[in-house]
C-alpha cells in the first residue's frame, strides 16, 4: 500500500521517541509530569496562550508524554513563556509545568536552539556580573544622586558558571 | 533595628535608579539599615532558561555572600525575589545544597541555609507594619486613585513564600497603598503579568500583555499605576511610550514605584530623594495632582 501524505494532520507513531518523557522526568524539577491528565487548567490561565494560542502548555505536556522530541525541542514557542507561574499555581494535579518547561528549554539549548537574547545575557554576566552593559554616563548619573559605584566584576561568576557548561551553549542561528 | 543586605539586581541600578534612590530614602526614614555588598551578581533567573544548575548556582552565590555577613537579603526586583526565595527552598534539600556548595567552593563560598530573602514591600509590611508606616505620613494623598500591580514573582512560586499573601487574591500592596492615604483601585487585570520575561524573546507578545492592562485601566479613572518591580515599571512606563509612538495610541497612565509613592506621602523631596523626574511624568502634572490633594485636604 502506498504511504499517505501527512500534512501534520496526524502523528507518525514510528517517529515518536518513547525515551523522551523519561529523559525529561529524570530531572528533579519535572518528575510530576505523569500526573498530568490534560485537563487544560494550565492553558486556561496562561496569559501568553490567550494572546498567542499556538503557545499551549497542555499541548506541550501531551507532546512530551507522547515522545515528540523534535517537535518540542525545535519549537520556537517554548521560549515565549513569561514565567508568571500561573500554570503550576492552578494545576489540580500539582504538576509543575513551569519547571518542566525549564527542563525542556535546557534540553533545547543544549541542542543549539537557544534564543540569542539569553545567550548574550550569559556572556554579559561573565564579563560584569550583571546582564547589562554600563557606561560612564550611568556612573556619573549614579554619583549625582550619591548612589554607590557598582563593582562590575564577573571574574567569580566566570569561575563557577563554567562548571555547569552554560558557557558552551550557542545561540540558534536563524535562517 | 532592621538590617538587611540590599540586593539591587541588574536592572534597577542601571536603568531605574529612581527605584534604588527612593527605596534607600524610605528605608532610612523607617529605620531599616541597608548594607551594600559589592560582590553581589545577577540573581540567575534568566540563566534557568539555558541551564537550571547555573541559575541555582548564581542564586546561591548571592545567598552565601549575604550569609557570610550574617544578613538576610532585601530585594527590590520581583523576579530576583521569586528566584532567590525559590533557591532557598530548593537548598533545604541536603543533596542539592552539597552539590551546589561543591561548586561554590572554588570561590571560597558556602551557603548553609541561614540567609532568607524578603522583597522591600514585605519588609515594610511585616517588619515595620502598616500602623508604623501611617505614623510617618506627612502629606495627605487621600484624593489619589491608585491601581496596584504586584509583579508575578513577588508571590510566586507560592511554595517559596510561606503563605505571606495569596497570589490569586493579593492584599499586601493594596494595604501598603492605603497606608499612604491613597485609594487602591480594584480592577479586572490586577494579576496580569507585565510580560517582562517574554520581552527579550518576543517583544510583540510582551507588548500585547502591556496593552491589555493599560486598556483595562483607561476606564478606571486612576491617577497612577503603582508597581513594586523595576521590570514591571519599564514595561508599563517606557513601553507605554513606545506603544504610543509606534502604534499611534494615546495611553496616558503615569507609573510610580511603591517607595516613590510612600516617599511622597512621607514628605520626601520629589527630585533629590525620590527621583520622580526620572519617571517621564511631567512635573507639572505631578505637582498639580498633589496640589489638588492639598486643596481638598
Amino acid at each position: 500500500m502506498e504511504k499517505e501524505e501527512n500534512n501534520g494532520e496526524y502523528i507518525e507513531l514510528a517517529e515518536l521517541d518513547p525515551d523522551f518523557k523519561s529523559e525529561v522526568m529524570k530531572h528533579e524539577d519535572a518528575k510530576g509530569l505523569n500526573a498530568c491528565f490534560a485537563c487544560g487548567t494550565c492553558t486556561a490561565g496562561c496569559p501568553i496562550h490567550e494572546i498567542f494560542p499556538e503557545y499551549d502548555p497542555r499541548k506541550l505536556a501531551k507532546m512530551v508524554k507522547l515522545g515528540m522530541r523534535e517537535e518540542v525541542l525545535t519549537s520556537p514557542y517554548i521560549w515565549y513563556c513569561t514565567t508568571c507561574h500561573n500554570c503550576e499555581q492552578h494545576c489540580p494535579q500539582n504538576v509543575k509545568f513551569f519547571n518542566i518547561l525549564n527542563v525542556l528549554k535546557n534540553m533545547a539549548a543544549k541542542k543549539g536552539y537557544a534564543p540569542n537574547a539569553w545567550v548574550e545575557q550569559t556572556k554579559q554576566i561573565i564579563k560584569t556580573g550583571l546582564v547589562f552593559t554600563t557606561d560612564e554616563a550611568l556612573f556619573k548619573k549614579r554619583r549625582s544622586f550619591s548612589l554607590p559605584d557598582l563593582k562590575l566584576d564577573g571574574s567569580k561568576v566566570k569561575k563557577i558558571i563554567k562548571l555547569t557548561g552554560i558557557d558552551k551553549i550557542k545561540a540558534q542561528i536563524k535562517g | 533595628m532592621n538590617r538587611y543586605a540590599l540586593f539591587l539586581g541588574c536592572t534597577t541600578p542601571t536603568q531605574v535608579i529612581q527605584y534604588e534612590l527612593s527605596s534607600r530614602w524610605i528605608c532610612k526614614q523607617l529605620g531599616i539599615e541597608l548594607v551594600d555588598i559589592k560582590d553581589f551578581v545577577c540573581c540567575g533567573i534568566n540563566q534557568t532558561n539555558l541551564n537550571l544548575e547555573a541559575g541555582l548556582l548564581l542564586a546561591t552565590m548571592n545567598l552565601a555572600l549575604a550569609e557570610k555577613r550574617g544578613l538576610d537579603i532585601l530585594t527590590l526586583c520581583a523576579a530576583c525575589t521569586g528566584h532567590l526565595a525559590e533557591a532557598v527552598e530548593k537548598l533545604k534539600d541536603q543533596d542539592t545544597r552539597e552539590r551546589i556548595n561543591s561548586k561554590l567552593e572554588t570561590i571560597d563560598l558556602k551557603y548553609e541555609g541561614k540567609t532568607k530573602v524578603k522583597h522591600i514591600s514585605r519588609v515594610l509590611y511585616e517588619d515595620i507594619g502598616i500602623d508604623r508606616i501611617k505614623e510617618k505620613i506627612k502629606i495627605d494623598l487621600s484624593n489619589l486613585r491608585i491601581a496596584p500591580h504586584y509583579g508575578c514573582h513577588y508571590l510566586k512560586p507560592e511554595s517559596a513564600f510561606n503563605g505571606f499573601d495569596d497570589p490569586d487574591n493579593p492584599k499586601t500592596l493594596h494595604k501598603l497603598i492605603s497606608a499612604t492615604g491613597a485609594f487602591p483601585v480594584q480592577y479586572e487585570t490586577l494579576n496580569l503579568c507585565c510580560g517582562g520575561k517574554s520581552f527579550p524573546v518576543s517583544n510583540k507578545i510582551a507588548m500585547s500583555l502591556v496593552r491589555k492592562k493599560l486598556d483595562n485601566l483607561i476606564s478606571k479613572k486612576i491617577d497612577f499605576l503603582v508597581v513594586q518591580c523595576q521590570t514591571c515599571y519599564l514595561m508599563y512606563s517606557n513601553q507605554q511610550n513606545v506603544i504610543n509612538r509606534k502604534l499611534g495610541r494615546n495611553y496616558n497612565i503615569p507609573v510610580l514605584l511603591y517607595p516613590q509613592l510612600l516617599g511622597i506621602a512621607m514628605g520626601g523631596d520629589l527630585i533629590h530623594d525620590l527621583g520622580i523626574h526620572l519617571n517621564g511624568i511631567s512635573m507639572d502634572y505631578f505637582l498639580k495632582k498633589l496640589e489638588i490633594n492639598k486643596k481638598r485636604s
